[in-house]
């Protein structure tokens, strides 16, 4: 089942999702396509915990806040030069997945979803409320980046490119671990945690080290927001928002990165456009959400591997 | 002091009415059900609607709210909770989800978005032991203790109760008695949400009506159900009330962390006593 990708093709890949921003950016402006790259690293993490780990939760928002308020508190009172910032706002993601993990991981199913929400309710109380003096409050706070050399990130398209290397170098690393005995085992977690803790393995620790992976992807793409926006509000915390991501992974079909990354666009490019034609917009997301879950659960990419997959065995025969 | 109790104690007693029906569907089906909420919140709309034609009796309005409840609920567990029995426990959350989403969405059409106030039904204070306390509220937490007591005499001798008691510890024993367990569910489910709905108009008059009034109270329902125990009817009764006195403590001596001191709690009661679901 292990199966080791070459280079090539990890190259090859590459290549194609590069392609496919580039294609995509005449069509929806620069502005937007940046949008769009750093909504799908936050997909990309929630996925690795959802989609490969099947573990859901109801509160990704709060490790996005983190990251998102990390560059900025980072940039007001240590250090405006940005990559430090936003390397800052990974380490803060990481620092909380290491603080809550060993809560939350133990949990499954409702339970782990549940406990999520609840921590996020509490951050958002944190930085709404109780820290308001240094996040602002309801008001929130900007921002303010150094130029580097010739890297200005008050400048749109350096932005875009260095948010899409980061979704490249994300995609790679992601695409390192699941196909890697570690990917194997944490897919294994979802398909049966004690068979695998029959075998030997600390199922505990596996499951910690994924949820930190995916809460510093989670802050990543919380640090990279700011670093596009300029200024931070609790809205980047707020746990009602956080269906908008369940929903794109679902979309583009849980468990497989091309579909987080699919998923992530679908869902920007639905919220962003549909919102303006549907006046009646939660509706129409509640009826999608609602056919996804009945009848479409293998999402957009599954439905192509698979149609794919019924051709190539006609071939076959 | 004795009114922060007071107000904790009425805290209590809404949770405990609207957490009970949630306990039940957590317990009996395995299903986190969000519409839960949306349910309230109808149950608190249809009130005002219906409070003008009962020419103000609110016992008459509140009556006809919970009854209007009825097929709406039974519609909710007809097409979508009955759908996902024994599916993964994550498409449950997302399909009720989406069910508060589109429901959130039709009471915005239907009544707008702004919130909408309500008078005190009552309106009478009582003096005890030398605190003024408005008749209302001790009104919800003697309903609460009556509706325990119900549901004690209920769930011990009624022949559907005990049937869903005993699906609460083995569903599969009773299905191999020959026992419907599904149409049990369905009475059991219609059950929980009128009494939410109960619990939305009890609370509208204290509190305003809005479409979003569900989620909050979604939310503290959860944490009682989980503190309490899953489908454990005495658990959630103490639970309920534990936890109402812990908002209306804290409200006391800093307002805006009433509501996360309750999450405070379920964590450490989680980190203590993991619940396997």
């Amino acid at each position: 089942m292990v199966q080791q990708g070459t280079g090539k093709k990890n190259l090859l890949e590459i290549l194609i999702i590069t392609a496919g921003f580039f294609v995509v950016l005449p069509i929806l402006g620069i502005n937007r396509t940046t949008d769009f790259i750093i909504f799908c690293i936050f997909v990309l993490g929630f996925n690795l915990l959802y989609g490969y780990m099947g573990r859901l939760s109801f509160g990704h928002m709060l490790y996005l806040g983190t990251g998102a308020y990390a560059v900025t508190l980072f940039t007001e009172h240590v250090s405006r030069n940005p990559f430090l910032a936003v390397l800052a706002g990974i380490c803060a993601g990481a620092l909380i997945g290491v603080i809550i993990g060993p809560l939350v991981v133990r949990t499954t199913g409702a339970c782990f979803a549940l406990i999520n929400l609840a921590f996020n309710q509490v951050g958002h109380f944190l930085a709404l409320v109780a820290f308001s003096k240094y996040t602002g409050g309801e008001d929130g706070m900007s921002a303010y980046f150094s130029k580097i050399g010739f890297i200005d990130f008050s400048k749109k398209p350096i932005i875009f490119g260095f948010v899409l290397i980061c979704l490249l170098l994300t995609y790679y690393l992601l695409r390192k671990l699941t196909s890697s005995p570690y990917g194997v085992l944490i897919k294994s977690i979802k398909e049966n945690e004690t068979r695998v803790k029959f075998l030997g393995y600390n199922t505990f620790r596996y499951k910690w080290i994924t949820f930190i992976i995916s809460t510093s992807i989670a802050a990543f793409a919380g640090a990279l927001t700011i670093l596009n926006y300029g200024y931070v509000t609790p809205s980047f915390i707020d746990p009602s928002r956080a269906v908008e991501v369940i929903f794109a992974t679902l979309i583009g079909g849980a468990g497989s990165l091309y579909g987080a990354i699919i998923g992530g666009v679908a869902y920007m490019a639905l919220s962003n456009y549909l919102a303006s034609y549907i006046s009646r917009w939660e509706m129409f997301l509640g009826i999608a959400l609602l056919i996804v879950v009945f009848r479409f659960r293998a999402g957009v990419w599954g439905y192509i591997v698979g149609k794919f997959r019924k051709k190539a065995e006609v071939l076959e025969r | 002091m004795i009114n922060t109790i007071a107000y904790g104690l009425t805290i209590g007693a809404i949770l405990y009415i609207i957490s009970i029906g949630l306990s039940l569907t957590f317990g009996t089906m395995r299903i986190v059900n969000f519409a839960h909420g949306l349910i309230y919140t109808i149950g608190a709309y249809l009130l005002i609607t219906i409070l003008p034609f009962a020419r103000g009796n609110f016992v008459l309005g509140a009556a006809l709210a919970v009854l209007a409840v009825i097929p709406i609920s039974y519609i909710v567990e007809r097409f979508v909770i009955r759908k996902l029995y024994g599916v993964s426990i994550d498409y449950a959350i997302i399909a009720t989800y989406a069910v508060v989403l589109i429901g959130i969405d039709l009471i915005k059409w239907i009544w707008g978005a702004s919130p909408i106030p309500l008078s005190d039904p009552v309106g009478i204070d009582v003096t005890l032991a030398g605190v003024t306390l408005p008749l209302y509220r001790l009104l919800i937490i003697i309903f609460a203790l009556v509706i325990f007591g119900v549901l004690t005499v209920f769930f011990k001798k009624t022949m559907v109760g005990k049937i869903v008691v005993a699906a609460l510890e083995d569903k599969d024993a009773v299905k191999s008695l020959g026992i419907s367990v599904d149409k049990y569910f369905a009475i059991i489910f219609v059950i929980g949400s009128c009494l939410a709905a109960l619990g939305g108009v009890l609370y509208a008059p204290i509190t305003s009506v809005h479409p979003y009034m569900g989620m909050t109270v979604l939310l503290l329902s959860f944490a009682v159900v989980l503190v309490g125990g899953l489908g454990n009817i005495k658990g959630t009764f103490v639970s309920a009330f534990v936890l109402g006195l812990v908002m209306a403590i804290t409200g006391r001596f800093w307002g805006p962390a009433a509501e996360t001191m309750v999450f405070v709690v379920m964590g450490i009661m989680l980190v203590f006593r993991p619940i396997e679901v």
